[in-house]
């Protein structure tokens, strides 16, 4: 018993430091923010705030209006339709990488990565800049070569929409890449081997094997990429509504209609009220996730 | 275990003393009193700026230490005096922000107010914001007519907006006979301001929907439908710096680029509205020095900082930035130096003082370029009625100055 007790309390200490440091970067500015959430700190009360109580959260539910509310559509179905696709190009992606005989396998997967080794500001605003500028970008250069009147990609809100989606899914397709191919890796030959006995072909297999193999194993990955797609703000902020660089499209996830509509405000009590909000929607989004996962588990 | 402890308990030892390095001592010391300055400014005038300041060694050892999201870091640290600058060298617009805040000194603590008659009127209105005065201004900055002589002669610069856009019509100056960042605020209040309106009162009331500043959007919509879709500042300079494009309004900050690609660069005045008879008149940017209410309560700190401020009254220092990175001076008397006079860029922002508007500084402002930006979106990109959008913006404007509070 003394040396369980003894056991548990080394682990503990052990497990001390990260979780202090977790508690700090993690929990702390959580509850600092729900804190702040119920003062009037704001410029006119920088140091001088005081506990006002749940008003910043009654004002807060005014920025939920019906311009919320559509930005909430619009981030689910951004956040659907990238998933799908990523899913469905990286598992395309990393099956190839997987063929046996495959030459240069190393070339082709440090390619693939390469826009994960880049910082994401840089990568949109080349996107933005290189390929769908109207004077410079590459694919006007490439239509007009082609005789085509040059297009603007980030003014409309289906075609800005459709850019963002390209833009994000180049970005986070090394992670998914690299995920599914270390899933597949893990799945025993043997299996396969006794599938191309029976006559199963590619999709079959993919299908009946691959899939409900790497599952469990790609399963943390998803969860965590459907957040923060959810929570995206810089794909779209950059290529559509940076500050002297807006393109015309009204396009607007959960988080660019909070910045526009509270935090450029400097009222801190005020936007942690919109925060926590958003806090707890993804509480709820993640609980909901999860209880569907368990239950289709079962 | 025992070596777990051992490294806990140092790891406290280690950690304690560095919590002590936060306080300050504010009595006598040995050596120089040193002053740090934040700034967020080009090598040229940080290294004339520091030139001057080193002239007050050994009493004062200034230090000047370029920070890179100085705004946000003020509002974090501003008032703790371990960690924030004793000054910082920055644009006026911030400063109501900052005053309200409580984190601001006065510099009329530090300087005679009679030394201050030797500024530029349109500096000292700048920095004056609920009548106290929080910037000691060294230069400012606005916007120019620029074109180029291989597609816009002399002759054909216009004298008004009507003659601009019968250049850009006409087809005499290529496919872009003028282009400028048509959507972002800073950009359009020129126009805004050519016809009487404005963006912000002076009580931080929006005039979005005033019927100026609708005739203005109205008018420039005309000119916009003839520039490229994008008006973002690298593909509008870069147009005109590659000479495809006639003419356009930017900042001094574009000349050293624009000269270095080989144009003909002609600077001229901006041209008025044909229908108001006032020039088109840009925002100005006041840079200057800002003294930390930290380092004016610090009896030792602030009497260096009075020596700071003394010493940057001199016009030389203007002169010497006017010619290290064409600055246009706040005072005076920095324009009585012959080779100032002779500076074109420097002398047409002079001039251009004289009907440039200062941004404003109160603390609305912040939520204004966002309103405004979406508002110029709106009209210039998506193609929406000018009133009605007028009105959503004056709606949301006034809804984000409430929530302010």
């Amino acid at each position: 018993m003394g040396k369980r007790r003894y056991g548990a309390l080394y682990a503990w200490l052990a497990l001390a430091p990260a979780l202090a440091l977790i508690g700090l970067i993690v929990v702390f500015p959580i509850l600092y923010t729900g804190y702040i959430s119920l003062t009037n700190m704001n410029i006119y009360h920088w140091f001088t705030f005081r506990i006002i109580g749940l008003r910043n959260y009654i004002n807060a539910l005014f920025v939920f209006d019906s311009g919320f509310l559509s930005a909430l559509g619009v981030t689910a179905l951004w956040t659907a339709l990238n998933m799908v696709f990523q899913l469905t190009v990286a598992f395309v992606m990393a099956s190839l990488l997987n063929i046996e005989k495959l030459r240069y396998r190393k070339v082709y997967k440090t390619l693939l990565m390469f826009p994960w080794a880049m910082p994401g500001y840089v990568s949109i605003l080349l996107w933005r800049n290189g390929m769908f500028n109207s004077q410079f970008g590459l694919l006007n250069q490439w239509m007009e070569r082609l005789g085509l009147e040059p297009v603007r990609w980030l003014s409309g809100d289906v075609s800005a929409f459709l850019s963002s989606m390209f833009v994000n899914l180049w970005l986070a397709l090394p992670f998914m890449i690299l995920i599914m191919d270390g899933a597949l890796q893990s799945v025993d030959r043997s299996y396969y081997e006794s599938a191309v006995i029976e006559g199963a072909g590619w999709f079959k297999r993919s299908v009946s094997l691959t899939i409900p193999a790497i599952k469990p194993i790609i399963a943390p990955a998803v969860v965590i990429t459907l957040f923060t797609t959810f929570k995206q703000f810089d794909v779209i902020y950059l290529l559509t509504r940076q500050a002297g660089a807006r393109t015309g499209a009204n396009l607007h996830t959960v988080l660019t209609y909070a910045y526009e509509n509270a935090f450029v405000t400097n009222n801190y009590g005020f936007s942690s009220a919109v925060s926590m909000i958003l806090f707890f929607l993804l509480i709820g989004f993640s609980l909901t996730t999860k209880l569907r996962a368990r239950r289709a588990a079962q | 275990m025992k070596r777990l402890w051992l490294a806990l308990a140092a790891a406290i030892f280690i950690i304690l003393p560095s919590c002590d390095s936060a306080v300050v001592p504010t009595g006598e010391q040995d050596g120089p009193v040193e002053l740090t300055i934040w700034h967020d400014k080009e090598e040229d005038v940080a290294a004339v700026l520091q030139e001057a300041l080193d002239r007050l060694q050994p009493g004062v050892a200034v230090r000047l230490e370029r920070k890179s999201g100085l705004t946000e870091a003020l509002k974090l640290v501003g008032n703790n005096p371990g960690a924030a600058p004793d000054l910082y060298f920055f644009a006026h617009d911030k400063m109501g922000v900052y005053a309200e805040m409580g984190i601001l000194a006065p510099i009329t603590g530090f300087v005679d107010a009679e030394d201050l008659n030797g500024f530029l009127p349109m500096t000292l209105e700048a920095v004056t914001y609920k009548g106290a005065i929080y910037q000691l201004p060294i230069y400012f900055e606005t916007l120019l007519f620029m074109y180029n002589r291989a597609l816009m002669n002399d002759s054909q610069v216009p004298a008004t907006t009507e003659d601009l856009y019968q250049f850009m019509a006409s087809g005499a100056g290529g496919r872009f006979g003028f282009i400028e960042q048509h959507s972002t605020a800073y950009y359009s209040a020129g126009w805004i301001h050519g016809f009487g309106g404005g963006i912000v009162a002076d009580d931080g009331t929006p005039l979005l929907n005033t019927p100026e500043t609708i005739a203005a959007l109205e008018y420039h919509l005309k000119f916009v439908k003839r520039m490229p879709g994008e008006g973002e500042y690298a593909t509008v300079n870069t147009l005109f710096r590659e000479g495809r494009a006639a003419s356009t309004i930017g900042g001094p900050w574009l000349i050293p680029a624009v000269r270095q690609s080989g144009i003909d660069l002609g600077l001229a005045k901006m041209p008025a509205v044909a229908e108001t008879g006032l020039p088109l008149a840009p925002y100005s940017g006041v840079q200057g020095l800002h003294v930390l209410r930290v380092a004016a309560e610090n009896p030792a700190k602030s009497a260096a900082v009075k020596e700071v401020l003394a010493l940057l009254l001199n016009p030389n220092l203007g002169i010497a930035m006017a010619k290290a990175s064409g600055c246009a001076p706040a005072l005076l008397t920095s324009y009585d130096d012959d080779e100032v006079k002779n500076d074109e860029m420097v002398m047409l922002m002079r001039e251009t003082a004289e009907s440039a508007v200062p941004m404003p500084n109160i603390p609305e402002m912040d939520v204004m370029w966002n309103v405004v930006g979406n508002l110029l979106a709106d009209v210039n990109m998506r193609g929406r009625d000018v009133s009605e959008a007028a009105a959503d913006a004056q709606k949301q404007a006034e809804a984000l100055i409430l929530a302010m509070r």
